[in-house]
C-alpha cells in the first residue's frame, strides 16, 4: 500500500508535467489547428534563461520569473515570426513548419549555446527529502504537485472568469463566428500562444529543477510525450489534455516500478503501445471534441 | 485495367529515364564520390516514395518512414552479416535468431527484412489506421519512438546504440536503380488504381468519400504497408551501402531529410518524390562541404555544426511559405506532357432501380440529451417518384438525413433501406445498398479532376473487369458534363460543382438518390437547368428521388409526393396540390394570423 502511494505520488508529478506540456500543445491546437513541435524549444528556453540568470547572480525566484517571461516572449515571437504568415492553412502546412521551425532552433542552441548540457545550480533547499510517514517526497516532486495543481486551477478561472478567455473559449468552438463579433484574431492568437509559453515555461522550470542541467535536446523527449498524452485525450480538448498527460504518467510510473528488470529498456516504447491501443477503441482520444459536422 | 495500364506506365517510363540516365552518367564518367552520392540518391528516393505512396494519397504526413528503414536495415543487416564477426558483436545473440542470423545472401536479407516491416506495419496499421489528420501524424511519430527505444533497448540483437558492423556491402549503383524503378512503379500504379484513387478522394474529403463508397480506414491501412514496404526496402539498401550503422541514423535526422524531400518536389505527385529528393540531396552534399569550414572566394567560413539542417529547415519554410504544393504541384509530370485521351461513355446508362426496391422511414426519433429533434417521423421513398422533405429552419430535416443515411442513427425506430437498417451498416457500405447523396454545402474531391470525382464513385461499385471510367463517363453525360471531365473540380462554377455531385452518386448506381438542398445558391437559370436533369434522371432511371430543399417553388414543380417537418414532427404528407392547401402547413411557414385571415 505505502509503494502505491509512493507510485501515485511519483505519478502524479511526472504526469503533471505531461499535463502542462499537452495542454499547452492543446490551447494552441484547438484555436489555430496547429501542432506545435517547437513547444520543447520553450521549456529549453526557459532553461536557459534561468541558467544563464543564475550565473549572472539573480536570485533564484527572479531568475524564474526571467525564465518564464521569456518563455512567453519566446512564444509570443514564434507566433508572429514563423507561424502567422501560415495561419489559417491546413494543418499538414502547420505541422511541418513547426517541424522546421524546431529543428532550426535546436541547431541554432547547439552553435550559439552549447551542444552540451550546462548544469543549473539549483538552490539546495529544493533538493531536500520530505519524509511523511511512509512515504518519501522529493521537495521538487512536490513543489511539481503543487505548481501543476496551481497552473490548472488558475488556467481554468481564466477561460471561465475573464473576457479574454472566455473568447479563447470561443474561439475554440468556431474561430470565423468570433471574429465576425468584433474580436481580433490576432490578440485572440497571441493570448493562446502566451498562455502556452507559459506552461511549456513552467513544465521547463520543473524539469530543469529535477535533472539540474539544461541542453539543446532537452525538450525533444517530453514533448513528443506530450504530443502523444495530447491526441489521447482527444486533439484541440483542454480537459481531454490533461486527462491524457496524467494517463501517460501513471502508465509510465507503473510500467517503470512493475515491468521486469530486462524489459525495462523497452518502457518508453511499452507506454506509447499501450496508449495508441486506447484508440483502437476510441479513434477520437478519451475526451474528444464534439465538432458538429455540418452534412 | 486499361486505366491502370496507360498512364501508369507512361508515368514511370518519364521517372525511369532520367534515374536510368543519371545512374549510366554516373557510374561511366563522374569520379567515384559523385557516384556515390548518385547511388546514394537512387536509395533516398526510394524511402521517400515509400513517404509518398502514404502521406502523399492519405494526406497525412509521415514521421514513420525512418522506422520503416531502421527494420529494413537490422533485418537484412542481421540475416546476411559475415558469420565471422558474429561471435564478436553479438555474443549473445538469442538461439533462434544465430540459427538463421549471418551469411545470407543479399535477395534473402531483402526478402526477411521486407516480411519483418510488412508484419510490423500490419500489427501497427491496424490502429494507425482509424486515425486522420494531425492525430494520425502523431501516432506515426510514436512509431518512430517505439522502433527506436526497441533497437535501442535490444542490445542482443542490435548492440544497441552502438555501431552495428561487419554487413556486406552489396549495393551496386545497379541494385539500388532497380530498387528505385521498381519503387516508381509500384507508387505510380498504386496511384492510379481503385485503391490509390479512393485513398486520395478521402484525402480530398472525407465525409464525402464515405458516402461515395470508400472504406477510408482500409485504404489508408493498405497504403501504410505498401508505402512501409518500399521505405523498408530503401532501409536494406542504405545497410548494404554503409556497411556499419547506428539507431540515431534512422531517427529525427533522417526523418525530417526524407519529409523535406518530398515537400519540397510536392507531396502530392511521385514525381515530386524523386524531383525533390535531387535538389535536397544537391543541396545537403554542398551544405557538407561547407559545414567544415570551407574556403570561399579567400574567406575562410567558420564551422558551423548542423548547417545541414538549417538548410533543410529553411527549404522547407520556404516551400510552407511560397509554394504550397511544392515545385511539381498536383499533377504528375506525365500528366501534364501526355494527357489521358477522354474515355467513351459506357453504352450503358446507370441504373440500379427496380421495383423490388423499398426506402421506408419507420418511427424515427432522435433526442440530443434533452432535446427532443426528431420525433416518431414515418413515411417512405417510392422508386421513380420525387419525394420532397421541408420545413422551416430547425424543423429536424438535417437531423432525419443524418438518420436515413446512417450517420447519427436515431434514438428511436429505425430507417430500412432494402430491409436493412441503416444505422448498423458502416456509412460507407451505404451507397452499395443503393443509397446515394449529396451534401448542402457541396463536398467535391477539389483536387481530383471531375472525371476522378465520379470514377471514385463509380469504382465503390463496379464488378470485377467492369470499366469504371466508362461508367463514370455515363453519369457525366447525364448531367451534360462529359466535355468537362479533364478540369480539376474546383476549377467548376458553382452550379456546375453542384451537378457534378448528384454524377458522382448517381454513379453509385443507387436506387435512391438524397439531394440535401440542391438548388441552394443557384440563380434561376440554374435551378431551371437542375429541374430538367431531375426530371430525366426520375425518367431514364427509374430512381427513387428524396429531396430536401427551402425553395418551396421548386418543391412544388418538381415533387410528387412531399413530406412536411415541423419542430421535430411530421405535420403533413402528400401530393403538391394536398400540401399547398394544408392549414397546418401554411401555419408552420407564414404563421397563424395570416393564416387565419
Amino acid at each position: 500500500m505505502d509503494i502505491f502511494l509512493q507510485q501515485l505520488l511519483n505519478a502524479l508529478s511526472l504526469g503533471g508535467t505531461y499535463a502542462l506540456l499537452a495542454l499547452g500543445l492543446a490551447v494552441v491546437f484547438s484555436i489555430i489547428g496547429l501542432i506545435n513541435f517547437a513547444h520543447g524549444e520553450l521549456m529549453t528556453v526557459t532553461g536557459y534563461a534561468i541558467c544563464f540568470a543564475l550565473i549572472w547572480g539573480l536570485p533564484f525566484p527572479l531568475a524564474v520569473m526571467a525564465g518564464l517571461a521569456v518563455a512567453v516572449v519566446a512564444a509570443l515571437l514564434m507566433e508572429r515570426i514563423a507561424f502567422r504568415p501560415v495561419r489559417g492553412a491546413s494543418g499538414t502546412t502547420l505541422l511541418l513548419t513547426s517541424f522546421a521551425v524546431s529543428a532550426i532552433l535546436r541547431v541554432l542552441f547547439q552553435n550559439l549555446i552549447s551542444a552540451r548540457p550546462i548544469p543549473v545550480s539549483i538552490p539546495a533547499s529544493l533538493s531536500g527529502v520530505l519524509t511523511i510517514g511512509p512515504l518519501h517526497l522529493g521537495m521538487i516532486q512536490l513543489i511539481s504537485i503543487i505548481v501543476t495543481l496551481v497552473m490548472l486551477l488558475g488556467l481554468n478561472l481564466f477561460l471561465h472568469r475573464t473576457m479574454a478567455g472566455r473568447a479563447m473559449r470561443a474561439a475554440a468552438e468556431d474561430f470565423a463566428v468570433l471574429r465576425l463579433m468584433g474580436l481580433r484574431a490576432n490578440s485572440v492568437v497571441a493570448t493562446a500562444f502566451a498562455i502556452s509559453g507559459l506552461l511549456a515555461g513552467v513544465a521547463g522550470l520543473l524539469w530543469v529543477a529535477q535533472r539540474g542541467s539544461v541542453d539543446p535536446l532537452m525538450g525533444a523527449l517530453p514533448v513528443l510525450k506530450a504530443f502523444i498524452a495530447a491526441i489521447i485525450g482527444g486533439l484541440g480538448s483542454l480537459s481531454g489534455a490533461v486527462a491524457g498527460g496524467f494517463l501517460l504518467g501513471f502508465i509510465e510510473v507503473i510500467l517503470q516500478a512493475y515491468l521486469p528488470e530486462s524489459l525495462l529498456p523497452y518502457r518508453d516504447a511499452f507506454a506509447i503501445l499501450l496508449v495508441i491501443a486506447v484508440l483502437l477503441f476510441r479513434p477520437q482520444g478519451l475526451l474528444a471534441r464534439k465538432t458538429p459536422v455540418k452534412l | 485495367m486499361p486505366r491502370l495500364g496507360m498512364q501508369a506506365v507512361k508515368g514511370t517510363i518519364t521517372l525511369a529515364l532520367p534515374l536510368i540516365a543519371l545512374t549510366v552518367i554516373a557510374e561511366l564518367f563522374l569520379p567515384a564520390a559523385l557516384a556515390r552520392l548518385a547511388t546514394l540518391y537512387l536509395i533516398y528516393v526510394t524511402a521517400v516514395v515509400g513517404m509518398q505512396i502514404y502521406s502523399g494519397n492519405s494526406g497525412i504526413i509521415s514521421f514513420g518512414q525512418a522506422g520503416f528503414m531502421a527494420l529494413g536495415a537490422y533485418g537484412s543487416a542481421l540475416l546476411t552479416i559475415q558469420p565471422a564477426v558474429i561471435s564478436t558483436s553479438l555474443p549473445d545473440l538469442p538461439g533462434w535468431l544465430a540459427a538463421i542470423a549471418g551469411g545470407q545472401s543479399l535477395p534473402v536479407g531483402m526478402a526477411g527484412a521486407l516480411l519483418l516491416v510488412g508484419l510490423v506495419a500490419t500489427v501497427f496499421g491496424l490502429p494507425l489506421s482509424r486515425l486522420g489528420g494531425a492525430a494520425a501524424s502523431i501516432a506515426t511519430l510514436g512509431f518512430l519512438v517505439i522502433v527506436h527505444v526497441t533497437l535501442v533497448a535490444s542490445t542482443d540483437i542490435t548492440r544497441g546504440s552502438q555501431t552495428f558492423f561487419g554487413v556486406p556491402r552489396g549495393v551496386s549503383a545497379f541494385t539500388a536503380l532497380v530498387v528505385a524503378l521498381v519503387a516508381v512503379a509500384v507508387a505510380r500504379l498504386y496511384r492510379g488504381t481503385r485503391a490509390g484513387l479512393a485513398l486520395r478522394a478521402a484525402r480530398e474529403d472525407e465525409v464525402a468519400a464515405r458516402a461515395s463508397g470508400v472504406n477510408v480506414v482500409r485504404e489508408r491501412f493498405l497504403a501504410w504497408v505498401l508505402g512501409g514496404l518500399v521505405s523498408g526496402a530503401a532501409g536494406v539498401l542504405l545497410a548494404h551501402f554503409l556497411g556499419a550503422f547506428s539507431p540515431k541514423d534512422f531517427h529525427f535526422n533522417l526523418t525530417f531529410l526524407l519529409m523535406s524531400m518530398l515537400i519540397l518536389g510536392g507531396i502530392s505527385t511521385v514525381s515530386g518524390a524523386v524531383g525533390g529528393t535531387a535538389l535536397i540531396v544537391v543541396m545537403v552534399d554542398l551544405l557538407r562541404r561547407l559545414e567544415g569550414g570551407a574556403e570561399v572566394l579567400g574567406l575562410q567560413l567558420p564551422e558551423v555544426f548542423g548547417l545541414t539542417d538549417i538548410g533543410v529547415g529553411l527549404v522547407i519554410l520556404a516551400v510552407m511559405y511560397r509554394l504550397r504544393d511544392g515545385l511539381f504541384g498536383l499533377r504528375e509530370v506525365d500528366e501534364r506532357l501526355f494527357p489521358e485521351p477522354a474515355a467513351a461513355a459506357a453504352p450503358v446508362a446507370p441504373s440500379g432501380a427496380t421495383d423490388q426496391v423499398s426506402l421506408t422511414v419507420e418511427g424515427v426519433g432522435r433526442r440530443f440529451s434533452g432535446l427532443v429533434a426528431l420525433e416518431d417521423v414515418s413515411f417512405s421513398v417510392r422508386p421513380g417518384l420525387v419525394t420532397g422533405l421541408i420545413g422551416p429552419n430547425g424543423a429536424g430535416k438535417s437531423t432525419l438525413i443524418n438518420a436515413i443515411c446512417g450517420i447519427v442513427p436515431p434514438s428511436s425506430g429505425r430507417v430500412l433501406l432494402n430491409g436493412t437498417d441503416t444505422a448498423l451498416v458502416p456509412v460507407h457500405e451505404i451507397p452499395s445498398r443503393g443509397l446515394g447523396r449529396t451534401f448542402q454545402n457541396i463536398r467535391l474531391f477539389r483536387n481530383l479532376s471531375v472525371l476522378e470525382n465520379v470514377t471514385v464513385a463509380a469504382d465503390a461499385v463496379a464488378g470485377p473487369g467492369e470499366d469504371s471510367r466508362a461508367a463514370a463517363m455515363a453519369a457525366l453525360a447525364v448531367v451534360g458534363m462529359q466535355g468537362l471531365a479533364a478540369r480539376p473540380a474546383s476549377s467548376l462554377p458553382y452550379g456546375a460543382q453542384r451537378r457534378l455531385e448528384i454524377a458522382r452518386a448517381l454513379a453509385l448506381r443507387p436506387s435512391f438518390l438524397l439531394l440535401d438542398e440542391p438548388a441552394a445558391g443557384m440563380n434561376p437559370a440554374e435551378t431551371d437547368a437542375l429541374i430538367a436533369v431531375l426530371r430525366q434522371i426520375r425518367a431514364d432511371h427509374r430512381i427513387g428521388l428524396l429531396v430536401v430543399e427551402h425553395d418551396l417553388k421548386l418543391i412544388m414543380r418538381l415533387c410528387d409526393h412531399i413530406v412536411v417537418l415541423n419542430k421535430g414532427q411530421m405535420i403533413a404528407e402528400g401530393p403538391p396540390e394536398h400540401i399547398r392547401a394544408d392549414p397546418a402547413v401554411i401555419e408552420a411557414y407564414i404563421g397563424k394570423r395570416r393564416a387565419a385571415a
